[in-house]
């Protein structure tokens, strides 16, 4: 009888680990990633996570935002080591801060895009019956912005040398293998351009708040004829978001109270930021303007004196009101990532989830002017009272004329109304301007950069990170100059 | 007295009956061990006869023989012993342990074997004899220096923290290079386990401490391919078999242990910092040197120093002053009269502050017996450690019950349970936090920083106007706890269905819950967890269940001279993790530290895991105990592969040749032992990732509070084992009855098919993707020699050396690129390492340091890149511009040699034991120097008095350290060969001293055993580094982590 009972206890200890699919083992956390999309709710999922990818910290979520402003001579630092000081002293190189996270976290982003093209154009070649469109149009949007954005990083500007190096172009998605060179600034332009067009008319023409809609899409397409140079185009894209009236400026009383909140009526393109989902807390880039102890915060950018002499021109400008003293007891410290000055935030539970405005209609106003003016056969009517729409925010100074209107003007304009919002530096190289920058507060003599440079200083561009070069040996010989 | 009546009784019963050959005599006698108790069974044989004997259960016994005949005693574990009658009608026979028995019987691979009939290569260390007085947690510490070819390194000091056990090198890169942990015959999980390593990078929770080192009869580790690829897939990296306490027959024993452990002090120095005049003047000159280099004069430069000093420290209660305005001129601290406290001359000493006297308690009872039909051991045990950071506590209890019963004549049953709950608490040992404490007091909070407020006398809550808060204040508004409850039963059957055939089948249920507590208050400084998120607590509750079944059928028969052992088994097993976590943030009150009560709350939950089947044989034979052969295949399939790819075979084979019992050596006094053995074979390491050769999406990039996925992984499908290919050669050797013992080996092991993250073109989307590409190869010869120096009846001194050649070598990498990567240690990339075909596996990548210019205190470094540079050093481009130096190999952590010096007295009941571990060769990365001894990168830190003292001045021309300077000199932050130092060392690990009553006081008070006992931890430190410990990591890394302290214990052992 026992023998019995311990031979079936044997047995059935055996039996326990017998089933056929024992060693298939699926993760509960992922899938695999050939099967992502299948449904419309599938693609939505996957639009929300590439959404979240360019929101990371080394993209909109921060680093690519303050570039162009640490870069562009609107910003100056108190001192070194507070971190991102590099970019304003301009000491990278491949090996050393690189922002070698611009390249990686743009490539990323362009594989979860193209995964999403692909996908959706396997389903429409397989004839399904869902209409993916939307999806598509925003990630071959994009896909675009995103090759926009690398191209400005690390290729000489369009109107500098088109010919030159720009960056590899991927619209498929690639083997590990894969060791792309790069294409043309000129060519970069063209995929962008192409993508953009397709996109436009797939794309709703309402609201769709946190996403690409058409006029996020032209918005960009004004964007980057401008910097094209060419202006018809710009003039153009422009002209049809202000003519459609889908989105409206702020009145001068609303101005402030704009950043307290989500979405407002000039909001193109904003890219949402909640608590848990993108809120980088104590690194956003709302800490990175915080005043210098302000809930110990360090105090990592403050406002030029040439930006403050610049918004200076009128005490009454409304947009002092998101402003406050810094550590130098100027009104250096910005806060339109926290809300207001108070650190109210725009509506969530922590005052860093402040979403980041990407595109905002006061761009396209200045856009249009800036391309009226500087078509063939200039509309200086056109061009200043597109400026006057934003200028009027100074009611003390007075509103342009046809005859007064220039580029400078114009230029000076964005800087006020775009402060920290991710342009001055693209402005300032597209218009083959010399940007100076405000050295006296830093406390110690900087050794990367002059006090001035303009867009022939090879560190206008970025390095190559050293890790693609080290990986890709194609792309070795296609380093930027002088790195 | 007593013994002589045993005696005359035993030869009265005995004798008189037996019939007595002319010309010889009957012999009676007793065998006894050295403490007098009677041993049984013990084969008493007469010279050059036939003729033998054996005791009885007294240990009696009579035998008849020629009157100067000669008796030779032998017994199993006892020192062999030869006794001229010369006439005597009675011999009492006192027989000596003999602890370097070579014949001793050892647990191995699925069975156990007689050391002198083993083929591999394996180390055993009887740990309940040898290392029960170390006062440790968990048992690997005690194994530091034992053990050639292990390397056992515990990265931090802290109560609780996890060790690593290297065998033989290091086999992969991407993979596990941990061994496998074998208790009682199951295969179990190891390392750190818990979340806290991801929440606070460098804190650990060492899973091996669940097992009370108490309970641990003995440690066997598995070093090569013949004793270890019966476990084929995963024992690459080697094997170590824990073998847990049985009951031992006879009368039941009560054990009882306690000990107390006290840690006073470090065990070395660590970065101490300058006083605070020295520190005032380098800090001054920071700021002095910022104006002058500017072009402002001494005057100007002294005053803005000085208001800098004024307007930081101020606030403390002191104001400076200098004598002179120049750079170098002495600064005078005095202290403000305006407060509550008047702190002229007083300044706060925060080691003192953040450090205590560390407690370590341990209490076992341990009650154990054995019938001829059942077996039980069973303990009780309460350890507590205070560690020396005054926050820092771990505590463990624990039962354990190892059981069988004879079911019947053939069938045993037994079952192995272990039962333990730990809790650690108040660890931290990363970098960039306030609640190190290494780290704050020897870097960041000045003496001049008071944890009271010098005008008030309250508290101090604010930032030190630096990276430093006041801990003593912080330390109350967080907390963070890992608590690990386990449960190990493992059952067993064994049935003998022939006297040469016996089945046996284990199935083991292992399951740790693990669950981790992390808290900030409203009032923290973390800046998302704290003041802006009002408060948070985390949660997280980590389940590893791990069930295996494992069945076994063993043949052994001897027929003549043959002698045949044949296994075969089948094994499945399932690995799974589950894992919840809990988050509440704004927390409604200060007092309730829960996520129930939070006004936010965030959760996630999944399981990972993965499964493996295996089947696999063993066979042995051996002729007339000289010749043994002996194979063994394995076959594994496991979930961590796909499909085409997931089963893998592993081998091995070994001869070993015994030439003692050859006829040409046996008679050869001298020798008492002689063997050669060689194997071959070979092990896998399977991926570290569950799911690595599948490309995923993952989800969790919520947007908008929507779901959001993205693709996550690009991986190779066709992923496969890595495999090592094995070689070892060896000898063992006594001679003069083991006054001289030892052993040598060699071995050489490719580990081919290295999972390597290759990296890619950041084009394709990801930095890199797995694959199998990578080889490296581990050779090494290790030598351990012993000796019984002095062999008398009260006196013994024994001695042994272990040294352990070893070199890792880079043999192939993915298309000959070089790899570089981080140490991971607790986050802080430290140090950057390379792989690169040919060199060191673990290879340092830094810029070359050239020194000072005597002549103006400039930093000097070599290009390296080929060309002149600015200026030729000693014939070598140079440049004084740290952005010129390219990174080169500069070193190795891995040393020439290392092991350990064991020496043991002993004198009646008196033993006396030293352990030495040593190190020779190595590079030590001094991370920790890149804070405290650099030229000024950062203005307003503590420096180390010898970043002072070797700081470049006129007076100081061929200085160490360059020219402290104002202008963020970035020499000294820059890893390079600056940090870099000789890691040879020699440690005092161990001084043991004990005292055993005599059995006649013990009996008297009615003990089996009365035994107190001393040992002494980390006493003696010689070291070529200098600044702060020398036992390191196995990156060879130094940081902020806790140090090791110096421990002397005191214990007590009652045996009833």
């Amino acid at each position: 009888m026992k023998k019995k009972s311990i031979f079936i206890i044997a047995l059935a200890s055996l039996t326990l680990f017998s089933c056929k699919d024992f060693l298939d083992v699926q993760p509960t956390n992922s899938t695999e990633s050939s099967v992502t999309i299948q449904t419309l709710a599938d693609a939505k999922v996957m639009t929300n996570g590439l959404m979240r990818n360019i929101a990371g910290l080394s993209y909109y979520g921060r680093n690519f935002m303050l570039y162009a402003d640490a870069k562009g001579g609107d910003l100056t630092i108190a001192s070194q080591g507070r971190g991102l000081d590099a970019l304003y002293v301009f000491n990278h190189s491949a090996n050393n801060n690189s922002y070698s996270g611009f390249w990686s976290e743009g490539y990323n982003a362009l594989l979860q895009a193209n995964n999403l093209i692909k996908s959706i154009e396997k389903l429409e070649s397989e004839g399904t019956n869902l209409d993916f469109s939307p999806y598509k149009g925003q990630a071959l949007t994009l896909r675009a912005l995103i090759h926009f954005d690398l191209v400005r990083l690390y290729g000489k500007t369009y109107t500098d040398d088109p010919n030159s190096l720009g960056v590899p172009i991927v619209t498929e998605l690639l083997e590990p293998s894969a060791q792309p060179t790069r294409s043309s600034v000129k060519e970069v332009y063209e995929q962008i351009m192409s993508d953009l067009t397709q996109a436009e008319a797939l794309l709703a023409k309402e609201k769709t708040p946190g996403y690409i809609n058409y006029y996020a899409n032209k918005a960009i397409q004004a964007r980057v004829y401008l910097t094209m140079a060419d202006y018809n185009k710009a003039l153009a894209a422009a002209q049809e978001i202000i003519n459609d009236d889908l989105y409206s400026l702020y009145s001068n009383t609303e101005w402030v109270g704009s950043w307290a909140k989500e979405f407002g009526n000039e909001s193109i393109f904003e890219i949402a930021l909640n608590k848990d989902q993108g809120d980088l807390g104590a690194s956003s880039l709302g800490f990175y303007y915080l005043k210098s102890g302000d809930t110990k915060a360090l105090g990592n950018f403050i406002a030029s004196d040439y930006f403050l002499t610049r918004l200076g021109q009128d005490e009454k400008d409304v947009r002092w009101g998101i402003y406050t003293t810094d550590e130098l007891d100027r009104q250096g410290a910005c806060y339109k990532y926290v809300g207001s000055v108070d650190k109210s935030g725009d509506g969530k539970e922590t005052f860093t989830a402040v979403n980041i405005k990407v595109i905002r209609l006061s761009e396209i106003y200045l856009i249009a002017a800036e391309a009226a003016l500087k078509k063939s056969g200039p509309d200086k009517v056109a061009a200043s009272n597109y400026l006057n729409q934003i200028r009027k925010r100074s009611p003390s100074l007075a509103l342009s004329t046809a005859a007064s209107v220039n580029e400078n003007m114009i230029l000076d304009e964005k800087s006020k109304e775009l402060y920290a919002e991710g342009h001055r530096f693209w402005d300032m190289i597209r218009t083959n301007k010399t940007i100076t920058f405000n050295d006296e507060h830093v406390g110690v003599s900087l050794s990367n950069r002059e006090k001035s440079i303009d867009r022939t200083f090879y560190k206008t561009i970025l390095p190559i990170p050293i890790e693609e070069i080290n990986a890709n040996p194609a792309i070795k010989d296609q380093q930027n100059p002088s790195y | 007295m007593k013994k002589h009546v045993l005696t005359s009784l035993c030869i009265m019963s005995c004798a008189t009956f037996q019939l007595v050959h002319a010309q010889q005599i009957s012999v009676a006698g007793k065998v006894t061990d050295q403490n007098g108790e009677a041993l049984a069974g013990i084969t008493i044989a007469i010279k050059g006869t036939s003729n033998s004997t054996s005791s009885n259960e007294n240990g009696l016994f009579t035998i008849n023989a020629d009157p100067n005949a000669t008796l030779i005693i032998t017994a199993m574990g006892y020192q062999k012993q030869e006794i001229n009658l010369a006439g005597r009608k009675t011999v009492n026979i006192s027989l000596t342990v003999d602890n370097q028995s070579i014949d001793e019987v050892m647990v191995v691979a699925y069975g156990t074997v007689k050391k002198s009939a083993y083929t591999g290569s394996a180390a055993n260390i009887n740990y309940s004899e040898e290392e029960k007085d170390i006062p440790v947690t968990s048992f690997e510490q005690a194994l530091v220096g034992k053990i050639p070819g292990v390397q056992i390194n515990t990265t931090s000091g802290q109560a609780g923290a996890t060790s690593t056990i290297r065998v033989r090198g290091i086999g992969s890169m991407n993979a596990s290079n941990e061994p496998l942990y074998v208790v009682d015959g199951v295969p179990v999980i190891s390392g750190n386990v818990g979340q806290m390593n991801a929440q606070l990078a460098g804190t650990t929770n060492n899973i091996m401490s669940t097992i009370n080192p108490s309970d641990i009869e003995s440690i066997t580790v598995l070093k090569d391919a013949a004793a270890s690829s019966l476990y084929g897939s995963r024992a690459a990296n080697g094997v170590v078999i824990i073998t847990t306490k049985t009951g031992k027959s006879g009368k039941p024993k009560i054990d009882f242990r306690t000990s107390l452990g006290l840690t006073p002090t470090w065990a070395t120095d660590n970065y101490k910092p300058g006083n605070v005049q020295e520190q005032s003047q380098y800090y001054y000159q920071i700021f002095h040197d910022l104006q002058t280099s500017a072009g402002l004069s001494n005057a100007e430069a002294n005053k803005f120093a000085i208001d800098r000093m004024n307007s930081r420290f101020g606030m403390h209660g002191y104001e400076f002053s200098s004598d002179g305005t120049g750079r170098f001129d002495k600064i005078n601290i005095k202290g403000k009269t305006d407060g509550v406290e008047n702190r002229d001359g007083k300044y706060f000493d925060w080691n003192d502050a953040l450090f205590r006297t560390g407690q370590f308690q341990t209490n076992d009872l341990a009650v154990s017996g054995a019938t001829e039909a059942t077996k039980y051991y069973s303990s009780l045990s309460y350890t507590t450690d205070k560690g020396r950071a005054y926050t820092n506590e771990y505590s463990r209890i624990g039962g354990r019950l190892n059981f069988s019963q004879k079911l019947h004549e053939k069938v045993e049953f037994a079952a192995n349970i272990n039962i333990t709950h730990n809790d650690k608490q108040g660890f931290n040992d990363t970098r960039n936090t306030g609640t190190n404490y290494n780290y704050l007091a020897n870097n960041l909070l000045f003496p001049f920083y008071w944890p009271t407020d010098y005008k008030t006398g309250e508290e101090y809550t604010d930032r030190y106007n630096s990276l430093g808060y006041n801990p003593l204040y912080y330390d109350k508004q967080w907390e963070n706890d890992s608590k690990t409850f386990r449960v190990v039963a493992a059952p067993s059957l064994t049935v003998k269905f022939l006297p040469e055939l016996t089945g046996k089948t284990i199935f083991s249920f292992d399951n740790s819950e693990v669950k981790d507590h992390l808290y900030y208050s409203a009032l923290h400084y973390h800046t998302t967890y704290g003041e802006p998120a009002n408060g948070t607590v985390f949660e997280y509750a980590t389940n590893h269940r791990k069930l295996l079944s494992s069945t076994t059928l063993n043949y052994n028969k001897t027929f003549g001279d043959h002698s045949i052992d044949v296994l075969g088994g089948f094994e499945a097993e399932k690995n799974e993790t589950n894992y919840q976590y809990a988050s509440g943030s704004n927390l409604p009150s200060s007092a309730l530290h829960t996520v129930a009560t939070a006004g936010v709350k965030d959760a996630s939950a999944y399981m990972w895991g993965n499964n493996m089947l295996s089947v696999f044989s063993k066979a042995e034979y051996n002729y007339a105990n000289t010749y043994f052969l002996s194979g063994s295949f394995r076959r594994d399939g496991s979930s961590r592969f796909g499909p085409d790819t997931r089963w893998g075979n592993f081998w091995s084979i070994s001869g070993a040749w015994n030439l003692k019992n050859e006829d040409f050596l046996s008679q050869v006094d001298f020798v008492d032992q002689l063997k050669v053995k060689a194997s071959y074979g070979t092990n896998g390491t399977l991926a570290g990732a569950d799911y690595g050769w599948r490309s995923l999406a993952a989800y969790g990039y919520n947007y908008m509070d929507q779901p959001g996925g993205a693709i996550t992984t690009l991986a190779d499908k066709n992923l496969k084992w890595e495999r090592s290919y094995s070689f070892n050669v060896g000898t063992e050797f006594a001679f003069l009855q083991n006054r001289l013992y030892g052993s040598v080996e060699y071995f050489s092991r490719d580990s081919k098919d290295l999972l390597q993250d290759v990296n890619i073109s950041f084009v394709t989307g990801f930095s890199s993707t797995l694959k199998n590409v990578g080889l490296i190869n581990n050779k090494g010869i290790e030598i351990s020699l012993g000796g019984d120096i002095i062999k008398k009846e009260n006196f013994r001194w024994s001695a042994n050396v272990n040294t352990s050649f070893l070199k890792s070598k880079v043999v192939k990498l993915s298309e000959g690129k070089d790899i570089t990567w981080w140490d991971p240690t607790g986050g802080d990339s430290r140090v950057q390492f390379i792989y690169r075909e040919g060199a060191d596996v673990f290879s340092y990548y830094v810029a070359e340091w050239a020194g000072v210019d005597p002549s103006n205190g400039n930093p000097i470094w070599y290009t390296n890149d080929g060309t002149e540079g600015d200026f030729l050093h000693n014939g070598r481009g140079a440049s004084n511009s740290v952005a010129d130096a390219k990174q080169i190999i500069a070193g190795s952590p891995t040393p020439k040699a290392y092991g350990g010096i064991n020496t043991d007295f002993e004198y009646k009941g008196i033993s006396l034991g030293f352990n030495f571990n040593y190190k020779i060769g190595g590079k030590i990365f001094d991370h920790g120097s890149r804070d405290v001894a650099e030229d000024g990168y950062y203005w307003e830190r503590i420096r180390s008095y010898y970043a002072i003292q070797e700081s470049w001045s006129p007076d100081n021309p061929n200085s160490l350290y360059p020219r402290v300077s104002g202008n963020d000199p970035e020499d000294g932050i820059t890893r390079s060969t600056r940090h870099l130092y000789d890691a040879s060392f020699i440690r005092l690990k161990n001084v043991n001293l004990s005292y055993r009553l005599p059995d006649a006081v013990t009996s008297k008070l009615r003990l089996n055993n009365l035994r107190v006992f001393f040992n002494g931890t980390n006493l003696l430190t010689a070291s070529k580094f200098k600044w702060a410990d020398p036992e390191v990591n196995q990156y060879g890394t130094r940081g902020w982590e806790t140090p090791y302290g110096k421990t002397y214990t005191f214990g007590l052992e009652i045996g009833l």
